[in-house]
């Protein structure tokens, strides 16, 4: 009975040791190989009994010295988990943060074929509804009406009110000319652009004036057009 | 004691599932947010981006003190003009910087630029070299004219030093046929 205590505690000790130590060291392994390492020596009636029956004192106090290292180990383990937890938190905190930068959300220049349709897109229209020739102003009103939208199609009626008057009565041609645009802002469907004008103005057996401007202008793609919704002179 | 050794046995094994599953996906979790955090730490364009907003500020400010003068102590104008420009521009400034002073002086006036708007045309990271469009609202006083308000239009070449960027160039975008 007392070597089979023994023999029982050897074998308790044996089995619960690489088990232990498995689980301390390498966490993700003994998911696989931690059950049939335990299971072989699959702790007999005899180890059990044995062992509740009478745990010798040297036997005790090994364990207990086992147990401490073993719950060190433990908390070793939770403690790097936690770590990587958190630091891989930081990791997608920082992710996002330059995924969302500012800078990002803007794309121009960034993305060179959106920023060159935008700028074509807003510098044609610009020519088109700032010319109008006295044959026929309604050209001018119909490219309006489908380049401008929102508050541009307000600001430019009322320009154009007072000028189309002018344009019949004094039979007058401007042209504008779009001398460099620049796009400041692109993002999405939304673009701002700095556009330089010259606007030449030429009334019959006069010779042309030309006067320059600047505008700050405000687009948005609608149906795959873009179209200006603001205009602001600079 | 008799009564706790029994579960202690059948205990780690099932922790010890448990504690591989958790590390597992710890382990996961660290290497995805790992992924996505080297995936946009390295984004090419988040470089070009910043570095372009980089060029947008230095344009809008040093177009803006080149614009400016202050008729009571135009050789610190001068002195910031020069702290503007780089290369040839630099140095054609540089080198008219004390008749430019005096003349200044002379003339006793005083402008005062705010650039109203401007826009990045054209960056090249790799030569460090960009260009800016800018438009600007002077107010000019103490001349003999008196105070008046200009409108101002420029494209500035800009290159990139040591010190940030800097303007190489700036031309006035004059109305074409208008002689001025």
């Amino acid at each position: 009975m007392s070597r089979d205590s023994t023999a029982g505690t050897a074998v308790t000790a044996r089995e619960q040791d690489p088990a232990e130590r498995a689980e301390q060291r390498e966490p993700e392994e003994p998911g696989q190989k931690g059950d049939p390492a335990a299971g072989p020596p699959e702790p007999g009636t005899t180890g059990e009994s044995a062992e509740a029956a009478e745990p010798s004192e040297s036997g005790g106090a090994e364990r207990t010295r086992r147990g401490t290292a073993s719950r060190r180990l433990r908390v070793a383990g939770v403690a790097l988990l936690a770590a990587l937890l958190l630091a891989g938190t930081g990791l997608l905190v920082q992710a996002a943060r330059l995924n969302g930068d500012d800078a990002l959300a803007n794309r121009a220049l960034t993305d060179a074929s959106a920023t060159a349709a935008v700028s074509g897109d807003v510098s044609n229209a610009l020519s088109k509804v700032f010319s109008y020739a006295p044959e026929d102003p309604g050209v001018t009103a119909r490219d309006a009406d489908e380049l401008l939208a929102g508050r541009a199609r307000e600001q430019y009626r009322r320009l154009f009110g007072q000028i189309q008057q002018r344009v019949v009565a004094q039979e007058l041609t401007l042209t504008t000319h779009v001398v460099r645009a620049g796009v400041v802002r692109l993002d999405g469907d939304d673009a701002t652009l700095l556009v330089l004008l010259d606007q030449v103005t030429e009334r019959r057996g006069e010779d042309p004036a030309s006067v320059g401007a600047q505008l700050s202008v405000t687009a948005e793609k609608q149906d795959g057009q873009w179209r200006i919704t603001d205009l602001k002179s600079r | 004691m008799s009564t706790r050794l029994p579960p202690l046995r059948g205990v780690p094994q099932r922790r010890t599932v448990l504690a591989a599953l958790a590390a597992a996906l710890v382990l996961a979790f660290a290497g995805f947010s790992a992924w996505r955090y080297a995936d946009a730490a390295t984004r090419d364009d988040l470089d070009f981006a910043r570095e372009r907003d980089r060029v947008l500020a230095a344009g809008q400010e040093h177009i803006g003190t080149l614009n400016s003068i202050d008729g009571a102590d135009p050789d610190a104008g001068l002195a910031r003009w020069q702290d503007a420009t780089t290369g040839q521009l630099h140095e054609d400034l540089r080198r008219s910087r004390a008749a430019s002073a005096d003349a200044f002086e002379r003339a006793g006036i005083t402008a005062r630029a705010t650039v109203t708007e401007a826009a990045v045309t054209e960056l090249d990271t790799r030569a460090g070299t960009a260009k800016a469009l800018a438009t600007l609202r002077v107010e000019t006083s103490g001349g003999a004219e008196g105070t008046r308000t200009d409108r101002k239009r420029y494209e500035a070449g800009l290159e990139r030093t040591a010190d940030g960027w800097k303007i190489a160039s700036l031309t006035a975008i004059t109305v074409e046929g208008s002689g001025t």
